[in-house]
């Protein structure tokens, strides 16, 4: 079991107003991102499973349905045998190269304007079975492009599995840093594809809430999954204060008047061979962007739909497909009444993702996605567009090789290691085929086309 | 006498006749069906426990009797069940019916051809 990834928006420079980093960070480029893959092969020394029973390809962060049901079930399944220690550790390095030198405004502090390698992560797992019931995934990740290190990705959950009506179900809590990290799925935010994306990469434009919140909240889910097939899931968030998130080295995006609510419904349907999922999500918050400045919020209210497929087989032949779409309605109180930062007091955006893979003896993989976000016309929001629109809209092609991770492999369950290429292309960049970089020039959308060849490693 | 005879004939001949029905089975396809089926708990690797024990040499093997794997639950250990190829062939279509009280998370494989590939399966593996 190995690796996951989200691909926050692009933060859009560490002086930058936070709360619009969902909407605004296309505005400023070649930020740096917030932390991305994940890697937990002590879930696989735990439970006796190789990485490719819970991962697709034998690395994560796709979920199998036996995958999907250890998360469900609190990261407590064992193979029965103790003296297991709950620590993994994880490195992803990478090399970037864009079609055109970044601006020197876009380009990250301390690296080149292109062609720039980094050690771009490196973390440390608390991950697995605490008591029976109880267990954890928690990451602490030092960034070598950021050079701070930062307490990343917290779940940490309690879960029983019993019979309802002659049915097995299981219902579980979660305390949790981000409103999709919890979900067993590979469509929402936090565990999308790319699973991994380099710092140097354009982005994919502005994103909903949702997917903005990661290390910033604290959430208490409850949840439950009925008869292996109907998935729901409730949680309430609220934003940590401004020295908890110094100390975390977690970004701010400002305080939430009241709390946030994400909902969770789904439909799973595991025939072995296959299995397919369809779902429905949402995400409301109030956001006081400066918490100097508390009474007026911004109000984000986004709603979205999601499906996949996977055809397992025999395991020699895997197929995947996962979308989602997901749209949000703002109203900029604050940002539009107060500050006077956008022309509109209400604005949209509407993001369409969809990724097929394919692996061939969950070694060799191959992944083609589609990126699409679109969203109101907001000339002053949206100031470095030519159109005033943010829309933005591409494709990521990635090859990968993850030579180790079944059960026999060499070194298993302790050696892991993905390597690939990615490509990502742009046909629209902050609304058409130009737009204006941060030096103020006009810039092609495919002068951000990206290639990244990484190695993933995991301990 | 005839009819006695035939039906003497045929209770000494069942288990035989039972036994081969899932020799029958096809054990390459039976590969597949464990794969798909049992693999992700299940190893047939000589000494290699998942979350459930490993299924080399289970024909013929009483329940709950693999020495390094303690996941057993109390339902499977009382069981008394030596793992022939009817008692397996009937524990993987309903198991909490063969064993109520079992840890084991599946509901069961309804494709009596399909059973009888994996145990032919398990069957061929020396």
């Amino acid at each position: 079991m190995s690796v996951f990834t989200a691909n926050f928006p692009k933060p859009c420079g560490r002086y930058w107003l936070q709360f619009f980093r969902n909407i605004a960070c296309a505005v400023s480029l070649f930020g740096i991102s917030a932390s991305v893959a994940l890697a937990v092969p002590s879930y696989a020394r735990q439970t006796g499973a190789d990485c490719a029973s819970c991962h697709i390809g034998g690395f994560g962060p796709q979920l199998t349905p036996y995958g999907m049901k250890f998360k469900l079930g609190g990261y407590t399944d064992t193979d029965g045998k103790d003296g297991k220690i709950p620590l993994s550790a994880m490195l992803v390095a990478n090399w970037t190269q864009t079609a055109k030198n970044v601006a020197e405004a876009d380009k990250v502090p301390r690296y080149d304007t292109n062609n720039n390698a980094a050690v771009q992560e490196a973390s440390l797992f608390l991950a697995g079975r605490m008591t029976e019931n109880i267990g954890t995934f928690i990451q602490a990740t030092y960034s070598g492009v950021e050079r701070l290190s930062s307490l990343d990705q917290v779940d940490i959950r309690y879960a029983r599995t019993m019979e309802l009506f002659g049915q097995e179900s299981t219902f579980g809590l979660s305390l949790n840093n981000n409103p999709t990290l919890t979900d067993p799925f590979n469509t929402l935010g936090q565990w999308r594809f790319p699973y991994t994306s380099s710092d140097f990469n354009a982005g994919y434009g502005p994103s909903p809430l949702v997917e903005s919140l990661g290390g910033s909240v604290i959430g208490v889910n409850a949840y439950t999954f009925l008869n292996n097939g109907i998935y729901a899931e409730l949680g309430l968030y609220d934003t940590l204060s401004a020295s908890t998130l110094n100390k975390i080295n977690a970004e701010d995006i400002g305080q939430f008047k009241g709390l946030g609510t994400y909902w969770r419904v789904a439909y799973f349907k595991d025939m072995k061979r296959d299995n397919f999922q369809v779902g429905l999500f949402g995400f409301n918050a109030r956001v006081q962007p400066d918490r100097n400045d508390l009474g007026t919020a911004n109000n984000y209210f986004d709603l979205g739909v999601d499906g996949t497929y996977q055809f397992l087989g025999n395991r020699e032949h895997i197929f995947t497909l996962n979308a989602s779409y997901a749209k949000e309605w703002q109203k900029l109180n604050y940002t539009y009444g107060n500050l006077a930062e956008a022309d509109n007091l209400k604005n949209n955006i509407n993001q369409f993702r969809l990724a097929g893979s394919y692996y061939y003896n969950q070694t060799w993989g191959a992944t083609a996605g589609i990126f699409d976000t679109r969203g109101s016309t907001d000339r002053t929001l949206y100031s470095n567009s030519l159109s005033g629109r943010p829309t933005t809209t591409g494709y990521l092609l990635q090859a990968d090789w993850t030579p180790w991770g079944k059960e026999n492999s060499w070194g298993a369950p302790y050696a892991n290691v993905r390597l690939g290429a990615q490509y990502t292309g742009y046909s629209r960049f902050m609304g058409g085929s130009s737009y204006l970089d941060g030096d103020g020039n006009q810039r092609r959308a495919n002068d951000n086309n990206t290639t990244m060849l990484f190695l993933w490693m995991s301990l | 006498m005839k009819n006695y005879s035939i039906l003497l004939a045929a209770l000494l001949l069942y288990p035989a006749i039972s036994q081969q029905s899932f020799a029958a089975g096809d054990a390459k396809k039976g590969a597949n069906v464990f794969a798909e089926e049992c693999g992700d708990c299940h190893s047939v690797t000589p000494g290699k426990n998942k979350k459930g024990p490993g299924l080399f040499g289970v024909i013929g093997r009483n329940a709950a009797s693999v020495p390094d794997f303690s996941g057993y639950s109390d339902g499977i250990k009382q069981s008394g069940i030596t793992w022939s190829m009817d008692k397996l062939d009937a524990y993987i279509t309903q198991p909490r019916k063969i064993v109520p009280g079992g840890k084991m998370k599946y509901d069961g494989l309804d494709d009596a051809g399909a059973r009888s590939d994996v145990i032919a399966y398990l069957s061929s593996l020396k």
